[in-house]
């Protein structure tokens, strides 16, 4: 058998148990599980999430993540300026680690997710196969952003001597973590059988 | 037999042979898998399904050593740190309280649920469910917990909480002194256990085996 995407042979395969079934089910004949087409308006739910988390993407970025207090002092740290006294200090893997699940990774996963949607209602037909990677790709990375949110956790525990040495949790922190979470339900929502609607769905109905 | 799609012709599910490849969305017929045997895509090399040796006896094992690791890893202390020639110890749930009484009782609660609530779930209703292919009995909600088990995947951070202690740890090693506690190492005991859960679980064998349950 030639290789074939199944997407364009109308087909797909559920998620939760492996069976293949026509792409037009909303739910797996087999595990009941709830597949792309079981989301109605899935590019419109994908644009709700996509805009929260470009929302949210802001004050993750610009507000601190955590406020450091040493010896009465305090400074605010923000995901970049953790990111530039990392790299500052020498520990460039773990500056390099930071940057991509924290920088890197969300506005990618906003950007192409964005791209994704724009290029279905347009009815574009551009490389529909590296598309469909692109976003199995996205929806698989978005976790590891979680990491920051983490690590702030774990500052403010452990670091509690008062005026000596503290850190305090920042804005940031929480919207950071609710934009991990609503880059991934986008990414649930969006259904990528329309990149192949628009390509080549009409002759296959 | 059925026809779906272009004229392709799909077996009927007593022959589950078709696959969709995840990563790259290639269709491809994979064979019922041998004991140790692993299936790989040939166009992007994705791990397609894998049936390992002893999955469901190992499933169960590790499901319950993790278990028992994550409920050691609330009974010690967790992580030590010292500066200034001050101390301070902390435990695993007093890293989620110490968000609430900071103001931040949302970010606690998704902490709490990622690292702590969300994997001991995944763990009860993975034991549940093998317990039902271990007795040869369909208990009740087999199924449902079976699908919701995999759904609830990808929202458990074990070990994405354990790369976060790796990097606090290098943030704060210049200016203090790090301790280890009993607790730690159960998490990362915990965390191990989990991931070989994770890997022994082949949908389409669990599925297959849940299928063939005899109804009550
Ligand atoms: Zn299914
Ligand atoms: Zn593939």
């Amino acid at each position: 058998m030639s290789e074939q995407s199944a997407m364009a042979l109308g087909l797909q395969g559920c998620p939760i148990c492996t069976k293949v079934g026509p792409v037009e089910c909303t739910s797996c004949e087999i595990c009941g599980a709830r597949l792309h087409a079981g989301w109605s308006n899935s590019i419109q739910r994908t644009w709700a999430w996509l805009i929260t988390s470009v929302v949210l993407y802001l004050p993750a970025n610009f507000l601190p993540i955590m406020y450091t207090r040493f010896l009465g002092k305090e400074t605010e740290n923000t995901i970049l300026g953790g990111v530039v006294s990392l790299w500052t200090h020498g520990s460039y893997p773990i500056a390099i680690i930071i940057f991509v699940a924290s920088v890197f990774v969300p506005l990618g996963k906003i950007l192409v997710l964005g791209w994704l949607c724009l290029s279905i209602q347009l009815g574009s037909t551009f490389a529909v196969t590296q598309k469909t990677k692109l976003y199995r790709v996205t929806e698989f990375v978005g976790r590891w952003s979680m990491i920051d949110v983490f690590v702030v956790g774990i500052l403010v525990a452990l670091i509690q001597l008062g005026n000596v040495m503290s850190i305090l949790p920042g804005m940031a922190a929480l919207a950071f973590a609710a934009m991990v979470v609503t880059t991934m339900l986008a990414a649930i929502v969006f259904d990528p059988r329309l990149l192949w609607m628009s390509a080549e769905w009409d002759d296959l109905k | 037999m059925a026809t779906w799609g272009r004229g392709v012709l799909i077996m009927a599910s007593a022959k589950p042979s078709q696959m969709v490849c995840h990563e790259c969305d290639l269709l491809i017929g994979v064979p019922l898998l041998e004991p140790g045997e692993k299936a790989f895509c040939p166009r992007c090399n994705f791990l397609l399904a894998a049936n390992r040796r002893n999955a469901q006896d190992k499933i169960f094992a590790f499901a319950v050593a993790a278990l028992l690791f994550l409920a050691l890893a609330n009974a010690f202390p967790f992580l030590g740190f010292s500066a200034q020639g001050q101390e301070r110890t902390v435990t695993l749930l007093q890293c989620v309280a110490i968000l609430i009484t900071e103001n931040f009782p949302s970010l606690a609660a998704i902490v709490f649920a990622l690292i702590i609530a969300i994997p001991a779930i995944f763990l009860l209703g993975v034991i549940y469910f093998s317990s039902s292919l271990a007795l040869s009995r369909r208990l009740p909600a087999t199924e449902i917990t079976l699908r919701w088990m995999l759904w609830l995947l990808p929202w458990s951070m074990a070990e994405i909480f354990l790369i976060g202690i790796l990097v606090s740890f290098i943030k704060i090693v210049a200016m203090a002194d790090v301790a280890l506690g009993l607790s730690f190492w159960s998490y990362v005991f915990f965390s191990v256990c989990i991931t070989v859960v994770v890997m022994h679980l082949d949908k389409r064998e669990l599925w297959r085996g849940v299928r063939a349950l005899p109804n009550e």
